[in-house]
C-alpha cells in the first residue's frame, strides 16, 4: 500500500491508501467516479484514458492512465476531461471540437481534447513556424485512436484553434 | 413536460415479465434519463445554429452518458456499492472443458459467488433462438468455440475483483479432458440466388428468386457441407429448378468461345475485429424483495436486449424470475455493428440474478472485447466473370461465397444472403448464379459489422472488374459505365431498386477528377524520383434498410416553442440524435431541446401489438392480422449505420409533419386571423420555416414560439407519437384528424392536445408493405467510387496514400458535417481493411485472449491522408429527396480502390487482405 | 452425385496462409524458452587455441544477448522501438525523438517508470529510452554489429572498456534479465555478458566474420 495525495481539477484528493497494483484509470473511475477518463484498451496503446500531468515548472504533459499505477501520481496535479470547462464556459478547443464535429461516439474525446490542449500549451511556450504546424499537429495526436472519425476534424480543430491566435503558437 | 418523463406503460413479454424504462425514486443525483436526454432544456444546443451535435457539450465535457460511466452510487435508489463481475472463457475448443481451477482465488480475493453452466440448468434459463448455443460450456464438454464462457466470477466489491483479476492473469483456470477435435455442425443458412433474365429488357425473367421465391440447398455432404449440384430427388424440387438453370450458366462461363473473355478468381476477405472504441460492458441490480431487475446498457438493438434478457429468465424458478425488467439504454449504443443483438446483456443480466440485492458491474476490458465481441465475417469468395469482348458487357456472372461464422449463428444467415445479393455490385448482368454458405466454426462469433458482407462481396468483385479491364482492355471507368445498372433493371434477385441511381454521375466525377487523369503523368513522375505510384478506382453501392425495419417517435412541443423527441434509435457515433433534431426542424421550425435515444417503452399510448416474424409471414395471415389497428409487423428494430437517417428519423419526421398540420398551421392561421373557409386555410403546403419565423406567401411570419403558445391555448395538436414498419417499402394509413382524412407513410399514431396525454387514433385503413417483397433483398440503393493514389517505396515496400477522393449521394443530408464525417470514417476504416486488420480464425486468434491494439492495428493519423482526402457529395436529385443511408456505402470501394492502386504500381494483383507492407515487399524482389 | 463445396481450392488455402504468415499481427506467446545458464562462460572458450578465434567465438557468444529481442527492441534500425519477444513495431507509435526519449508528445518515461509495472504488462527501468539511431542493430549481422560497437562514430564515442561497461553495469542493459512476466529475459546474465565482452576486448576484440 502506499499513501496517495493527487490534486485533480483544482481539487485534492486524499492522502489515502492505494494498493500498490491499482492503476490511476482504476482510481479515477472505480473510486473517485470520474469516468470522463477513458478506459479503452488498457495497453496504453489507444490512449483514450490519458490525463494532462501539470509540472511544478508550469510544464504540462499527458499520460496514459491504464498501465500506471495510482501510487505513481502521489504529490501530482492533473487535469482531466472533467477540467476544462471554466465555471460551466467551454475552453476554445472544447468549442472547437463541438464546432468542426471533430468527434462522433466521442470516447476518444478526452485523451484528444488532453493531448491538444498540452500541445497549445506547449506551442504557447515554444512557437513553431507555420510550416511545421501539420507535423507538429500529426506528431502530437498520433498516439490517439479513434475508430469513428478518420481523424481529419480533430486536427483540423486544433490547427484552426492555433491559426486564429497566431501570434501566440506560430514563428 | 419533460420527455424524460414517460407514459409508464409497460410492454409485457409473453413469460409475464413487464419490460420498461421507468425511473425509480429520484435522490440529489441526475436519474438515468436526464443524464442521457440531450442536450437538456437548460443547456446550450450547438446544434440549434448548425454548430455542432446535440451531444456536443457531454462529450467534450467529460458528463457520464456511456453505458460503462454508470456505477451504483450513480443511479438513484440503487444500493450504495457496486460488485464486479468477470467471466472465464475458453481457449480451447478441441479438448473436453474438465473443470475450474480457481485455487489462486484465497482469502479476500475469494468470488462471492460463481455461475456455471450447472446453475443455469439448475434455476432453468433459456436461451432465446438468436443466441442457440450453451451460454456457458457445460462440465465434460468440448467448449463450442474460442472464447466461450465457462463459468461468471462475481466478487463483493472491487478491490477483491481487481487483485482477483491480477491474480489469475496468466494462470491456468480452465482444466481440459480428452482431445475431441472442435466440434462440427451444419452451416447456419445456405442459399443459391440465380436469375435469367427473359429474351429482351421488358420480357418478365426466366427464372428469379423474387418470382420463384429463395432457395437453398437440402442435402449436405458429410463434411457437413452443403451439396450445391442439381440432385435428381424428389425433394427439394425448388432448390433443384436453381441449379438446373445455374448449372447452365456455368457451362455458359466454361464454354470455349473467343467471343468472349472469362476470368475466374478467388478472393478471401479477413476477419476483423469492429474495434468500436468503447469495450462492452453493463451494470444489473436485483432487487428480489420487489422482484425488480435493473439493467444499465448500450447496445444498438435495445428492442432485443430487453426481450432477450426477459426471455432468458422468463422460465426460471421463481427465486430467477424477476416480475419486472427495467432496463437503461445508454445514449451511445454503437458499433459499427458490433453491438447489434450481442450476448452481453444477458450475461450482465445473470450476474445480477445470482447476486441478488447488489449492483454488480460486468465490464470487458480489450483483452476480453476481442475474445468475446463480435467480429466481421472472413469471406471466401470464387467468382467467374463472363463478359462479351465486343459490348465490353457482362453475359454472365457467378460467385460462390463461404462465410467463416463463427461460433454462434448470430446474423450470419442474414449476411450470407445480404452479401449474395451484393456480389454483382454496381452492375447489370442478364444470368447470375450465386451460392453461399455461412460456416459455424470454433472461431469468435462473426454477425454484424459496417458493410455486413457487401463490403467483402465488393471488394473481391472491383479488384476482378479492374483485372478485367486490363485484360479486355477497356477503359475501367468505360467499363463500369456500360455495366452499371440501370433504373428498371433487375438486380440479382429480380427486382428493381426504387430509389435514384447515380452511378453515371459518379462516373463522371471520377473520370474527370485530378487523381484519375494525372494518373499516367504521376506514375512517370514517380519513376523518375524513384518510387512506384499506383491509381486505383473502385465504385460500389450499398443497400439501406434491412427488409423489416421499424420507426418510433414521439415529438412534442411546449408552450414556449421547445421540442422534445423521443425515437428508439440508438447513438452510434452517426449523429442520429442531431439527424432527428434538424429532420424535425424542418416541419416545426426549431431544433429539439431534449432529445431521447434508445426509447423502447415510451410509446405506450400506441398500445401496438405483434405477432409472426416480419420476414417471413404470408400475406393472408398478414392482411388478417392487419385488421386489428393495433397490430404491426413488428414494433422495434435494432439501430444501423445505414439506417439512422432513412428509418431513424423517419416517424419523428412524420410525427412531425401531423404536429405542424393539425396543431400549429391551425394556430398560425389564428394568429393571421384566417378562418376554416379562407382558401388560403387549405394552404399549409406552401409555408416555410424561416430562422424560427413560420413564413407563407402574402402573410407576415409569426415566430415559432408564438404559434405553439397559440397552439398550446387552443388546445390544439402539440405532439404526435408515430410508428412506421418498412419492408422495402413504408407502411401507409388513413387517420380521421379532426374530421379530415390524414394519409401518411406510418401504420399507428397517437396525438397529444395541449398539456394533455397522448391518446391513440385508430387507423381507418392501412397497407403494409406486400410480404413477398421479402424477396427482394433490397430496393435502396446508394452508390459511391473512390480513387486512390499511393507511393509505395521500392525497397522497403513501404505505401502511403498521397492523395485521395470520395464522391458519392446520400439523397438529403441531414447534418452535413456528420456525412462527411462518416466519409472520413470510413475511408480510415477500409485504410485499415486494406493493409492492416486482420485476426487469425483459431487458436491464435482473439478467442485466445491475448489480442489487443499492438497486434491488432487500425489506422492512424499517420497512415492517412489527413489533408489530401477530398469528398464530394451529389445533391439530391430534388429537394424532396428523402435521406439515404450512407455509412457503409462510403466504406464500400475504398479497400478495392487501395489493392487496385497497388497493382499499378506494382503489377502484382493480390487476392487476399490485407496486403501488408511485407507483402508488397515480397512481389518487388 | 455428392460434389465438395467448390470455393476452397488449394489457392485459397494458400492464400490463407500467406495471411498468417505475413500479417503484422502475430501472438505475443513467448517464443522458445532460454534457459538462464545458457550463455557459456568465457572460461569455456579457452580451449580454443586461436586468440582471434577465440575472440570471434567470444563475441559470437554473447551476440545471443545482444540480438535478443530485449537488446534490439529497443536498438532498432529506424525511429521506431519494437516490443516483445515477436519484435512488433510499438504500439502506440512511439519515435526516438531528439534525445531518444520520444518525441515531445510521447516521452518513453511517462509509460516506462522507474520499475516494472507487473499489473499492466510495462516494463520499467529509471531512464528508459532508445539507444541513438546510428547504434541500430535490428536486420544486421553480428559481424556488422560488431564493426558498429568498435566503432566510436556508431557506439556513442565509447571506447572498448566503456562498451564493456556499458553491458556489464548500467542499469537500463540490466533489466534485459530482469523484464518481467511474459517477456522472455535475455540469456545468461549481466555480469556474464559482461565478462564475455572483457574476455573478447581482452583477446583482441575480432569481429566474426
Amino acid at each position: 500500500m502506499t499513501t496517495l495525495s493527487v490534486t485533480i481539477n483544482g481539487r485534492s484528493y486524499g492522502p489515502t491508501e492505494v494498493r500498490d497494483e491499482l492503476t490511476m484509470n482504476d482510481y479515477l473511475r472505480e473510486y473517485l467516479g470520474l469516468t470522463g477518463t477513458k478506459f479503452g484498451c488498457g495497453a496504453a496503446q489507444c490512449l483514450s484514458c490519458a490525463v494532462i500531468v501539470d509540472n511544478p515548472d508550469g510544464t504540462s504533459y499527458t499520460s496514459p492512465t491504464c498501465i500506471v499505477p495510482a501510487a505513481s501520481f502521489n504529490g501530482k496535479s492533473i487535469r482531466t476531461v472533467e477540467g476544462h470547462a471554466k465555471n460551466g464556459e467551454l475552453s476554445v478547443l472544447q468549442k472547437a471540437f463541438i464546432d468542426h464535429f471533430a468527434f462522433q461516439c466521442g470516447y476518444c474525446t478526452a485523451g484528444f481534447l488532453n493531448e491538444s490542449q498540452v500541445l497549445l500549451e506547449r506551442l504557447a511556450k515554444k512557437r513553431v513556424p507555420r510550416a511545421e504546424l501539420e507535423k507538429t499537429i500529426a506528431e502530437a495526436l498520433d498516439g490517439h485512436l479513434c475508430r469513428c472519425t478518420g481523424y481529419i476534424k480533430y486536427h483540423e480543430a486544433v490547427r484552426d484553434v492555433i491559426l486564429a491566435d497566431p501570434q501566440r503558437y506560430l514563428v | 413536460m419533460r420527455a424524460s418523463r414517460r407514459d409508464f406503460v409497460k410492454l409485457l413479454t409473453s413469460s409475464g415479465i413487464a419490460l420498461s424504462v421507468s425511473r425509480l425514486a429520484l435522490a440529489e443525483e441526475p436519474s438515468f434519463a436526464a443524464r442521457e436526454t440531450l442536450p437538456g432544456r437548460q443547456n446550450w444546443n450547438p446544434a440549434a445554429t448548425g454548430a455542432g451535435r446535440i451531444d456536443g457539450v457531454v462529450k467534450v465535457t467529460g458528463s457520464k452518458l456511456y453505458a460503462g460511466d454508470f456505477r451504483a452510487a450513480d443511479l438513484p435508489g440503487w444500493p450504495a456499492k457496486t460488485s464486479h463481475a468477470m467471466i472465464i472463457r475458453a481457449t480451447d475448443a478441441t479438448h473436453i472443458y474438465d473443470g475450474l481451477d480457481l485455487s489462486r482465488l484465497s482469502g479476500a480475493m475469494k468470488p462471492a459467488a460463481i455461475v456455471t453452466a450447472e446453475d443455469l440448468a439448475r434455476i432453468g434459463t433459456r436461451v432465446p433462438g438468436f443466441y442457440a448455443g450453451d451460454l456457458f460450456c457445460p462440465l465434460r464438454r468440448t467448449p463450442l468455440y474460442l472464447g466461450q464462457p465457462i463459468a461468471l466470477l462475481i466478487f463483493e466489491d472491487f478491490d477483491a475483483f481487481d487483485q482477483a483479476r491480477l491474480a489469475l492473469r496468466g494462470a491456468t483456470v480452465v482444466k481440459y479432458g480428452e482431445e475431441t477435435g472442435p466440434i462440427t455442425r451444419p452451416p447456419y443458412a445456405a442459399f443459391r440466388f440465380t436469375r435469367v433474365a427473359g429474351p429482351t429488357p421488358d420480357a418478365p425473367d426466366v427464372y428469379s428468386p423474387v418470382k420463384n421465391g429463395w432457395v437453398s440447398p437440402g442435402v449436405f455432404d458429410d463434411t457437413q457441407h452443403p451439396v450445391w449440384a442439381r440432385l435428381p430427388i424428389p425433394t427439394g424440387l425448388d432448390y433443384a429448378e436453381a441449379a438446373g438453370y445455374g448449372e447452365d450458366i456455368r457451362a455458359e462461363l466454361a464454354a470455349d468461345n473467343p467471343a468472349r473473355l472469362v476470368l475466374e478468381r478467388q478472393f478471401e476477405t479477413q476477419s476483423a475485429d469492429p474495434m468500436f472504441l468503447e469495450p462492452e460492458s453493463g451494470l444489473a441490480w436485483y432487487d428480489a424483495g420487489r422482484k425488480n431487475l435493473e439493467l444499465v446498457v448500450g447496445v444498438q438493438s435495445p428492442y432485443d436486449a430487453a426481450e432477450s434478457v426477459a426471455f432468458l429468465l422468463g422460465e426460471a424458478d421463481a427465486a430467477h424470475k424477476p416480475a419486472h425488467i427495467n432496463t437503461l439504454f445508454a445514449y451511445m449504443g454503437g458499433g459499427f455493428g458490433g453491438r447489434d443483438h450481442t450476448p452481453f446483456p444477458m450475461y450482465v443480466a445473470l450476474a445480477a440474478m445470482f447476486f441478488p440485492g447488489r449492483a454488480v458491474r460486468l465490464a470487458n476490458n480489450r483483452y476480453e472485447q476481442f475474445q468475446s465481441g463480435i467480429k466481421r465475417h472472413g469471406f471466401s469468395i470464387h467468382t467467374r466473370m463472363g463478359v462479351d469482348r465486343g459490348s465490353g458487357k457482362i453475359f454472365a456472372f457467378a460467385a460462390d461465397h463461404v462465410l467463416h461464422a463463427g461460433g454462434l449463428m448470430n446474423f450470419s444467415p442474414h449476411v450470407a444472403s445480404v452479401g449474395a445479393v451484393a456480389a454483382l455490385g454496381i452492375y447489370y448482368a442478364p444470368k447470375v448464379d450465386i451460392t453461399t454458405v455461412s460456416l459455424p466454426s470454433r472461431a469468435v462469433t462473426a454477425g454484424s459489422m459496417r458493410g455486413y458482407g457487401t463490403l467483402q462481396a465488393m471488394t473481391a468483385l472491383e479488384v476482378l472488374v479492374d483485372e478485367m479491364c486490363t485484360a479486355l482492355p477497356l477503359d475501367p471507368i468505360e467499363f463500369r459505365r456500360r455495366n452499371a445498372i440501370k433504373p428498371g433493371e433487375r438486380t440479382i434477385t429480380g427486382n428493381t431498386y426504387d430509389d435514384s441511381i447515380r452511378t453515371p454521375e459518379i462516373l463522371d466525377k471520377l473520370e474527370q477528377h485530378a487523381i484519375w487523369r494525372e494518373r499516367a503523368a504521376e506514375k512517370a513522375r514517380g519513376k523518375e524520383a524513384g518510387i512506384l505510384v499506383g491509381t486505383g478506382v473502385a465504385c460500389a453501392h450499398k443497400n439501406y434498410g434491412t427488409g423489416a425495419d421499424c420507426s418510433l417517435a414521439a415529438v412534442e412541443i411546449d408552450p414556449q416553442g421547445r421540442i422534445a423527441i423521443r425515437i428508439d434509435d440508438t447513438e452510434m457515433g452517426t449523429g442520429v440524435g442531431t439527424a432527428v433534431a434538424n429532420r424535425v426542424a424542418a416541419h416545426l421550425g426549431g431544433v429539439a431541446n431534449e432529445v431521447a435515444l434508445a426509447q423502447i417503452d415510451a410509446f405506450g399510448p400506441l398500445a401496438l401489438v405483434k405477432s409472426g416474424d416480419p420476414y417471413t409471414i404470408d400475406q393472408k395471415t398478414q392482411d388478417a392480422a392487419a385488421r386489428n389497428p393495433r397490430w404491426v409487423p413488428e414494433i422495434s428494430s435494432a439501430t444501423a449505420a445505414s439506417t439512422g437517417a432513412h428509418v431513424g428519423t423517419h416517424a419523428a419526421a412524420e410525427a412531425a409533419r401531423v404536429t405542424f398540420r393539425f396543431g400549429l398551421w391551425p394556430a398560425a392561421l389564428d394568429l393571421w386571423r384566417i378562418g376554416p373557409k379562407d382558401p388560403r386555410a387549405a394552404q399549409w403546403q406552401t409555408a416555410r420555416w424561416k430562422t424560427g419565423q413560420l413564413t407563407a406567401p402574402g402573410l407576415s411570419p409569426v415566430p415559432l414560439s408564438d404559434v405553439a403558445a397559440r397552439a398550446h391555448a387552443k388546445n390544439g395538436i402539440t405532439g404526435a407519437m408515430a410508428h412506421g414498419f418498412n419492408r422495402w417499402a413504408w407502411s401507409q394509413a388513413d387517420f380521421k384528424i379532426d374530421g379530415q382524412n390524414w394519409t401518411a407513410d406510418i401504420d399507428a399514431l397517437a396525438l397529444r392536445r395541449g398539456a394533455g396525454k397522448f391518446v391513440r387514433l385508430d387507423r381507418t385503413s392501412v397497407k403494409f408493405p406486400p410480404t413477398d417483397f421479402s424477396r427482394f433483398g433490397t430496393t435502396y440503393t446508394t452508390q459511391c467510387g473512390t480513387l486512390v493514389r499511393v507511393e509505395i517505396n521500392r525497397s522497403t515496400g513501404a505505401l502511403r496514400i498521397a492523395k485521395a477522393y470520395t464522391v458519392f449521394e446520400c439523397g438529403t443530408a441531414l447534418v452535413p458535417q456528420v456525412v462527411v464525417g462518416q466519409v472520413q470514417g470510413a475511408f480510415a476504416m477500409g485504410v485499415g481493411g486494406a493493409f492492416l486488420e486482420t485476426l487469425p480464425l483459431y487458436e491464435d486468434g482473439p478467442g485466445n485472449g491475448k489480442w489487443n491494439l499492438g497486434q491488432y492495428l487500425v489506422a492512424r493519423g499517420s497512415d492517412l491522408p489527413l489533408r489530401d482526402l477530398e469528398i464530394e457529395v451529389l445533391p439530391p436529385v430534388n429537394a424532396n429527396e428523402r435521406p439515404k443511408g450512407m455509412s457503409e456505402v462510403v466504406m464500400n470501394p475504398v479497400v478495392a480502390a487501395l489493392v487496385n492502386a497497388i497493382f499499378d504500381a506494382t503489377g502484382h494483383r493480390f487476392d487476399s487482405l490485407p496486403v501488408t507492407q511485407e507483402m508488397i515487399k515480397g512481389v518487388l524482389t | 452425385m455428392k460434389r465438395k463445396l467448390p470455393a476452397r481450392s488449394l489457392l485459397a488455402v494458400a492464400a490463407l496462409l500467406a495471411i498468417v504468415m505475413t500479417a503484422p499481427a502475430v501472438s505475443d506467446e513467448a517464443s522458445e524458452n532460454l534457459a538462464p545458464d545458457n550463455l557459456a562462460a568465457p572460461e569455456s572458450f579457452a580451449t580454443i587455441g586461436d586468440s582471434a578465434a577465440r575472440s570471434a567465438a567470444l563475441f559470437t557468444e554473447a551476440g545471443k544477448v545482444l540480438t535478443h529481442p530485449r537488446c534490439v527492441n529497443c536498438h532498432p534500425a529506424g525511429d521506431r522501438p519494437r516490443q516483445g519477444d515477436v519484435r512488433r513495431l510499438h504500439q502506440p507509435p512511439v519515435e526516438r525523438g531528439e534525445d531518444g526519449f520520444g518525441l515531445p508528445a510521447m516521452r518513453c518515461p511517462i509509460c516506462h517508470q522507474a520499475a516494472n509495472f507487473e499489473r499492466a504488462g510495462v516494463p520499467g527501468n529509471p531512464g528508459w529510452h532508445l539507444a541513438p539511431r546510428d547504434m541500430g542493430w535490428e536486420g544486421k549481422t553480428l559481424g556488422e554489429i560488431c564493426a558498429q560497437i568498435k566503432d566510436p562514430a556508431r557506439n556513442g564515442d565509447r571506447s572498448l572498456d566503456d562498451v564493456v561497461h556499458h553491458v556489464a553495469e548500467d542499469p537500463l542493459v540490466g533489466w534485459a534479465w530482469a523484464p518481467g512476466d511474459n517477456r522472455q529475459p535475455a540469456p545468461g546474465t549481466q555480469a556474464r555478458a559482461g565478462a564475455l565482452l572483457d574476455a573478447w576486448v581482452k583477446t583482441g576484440a575480432v569481429c566474426p566474420n
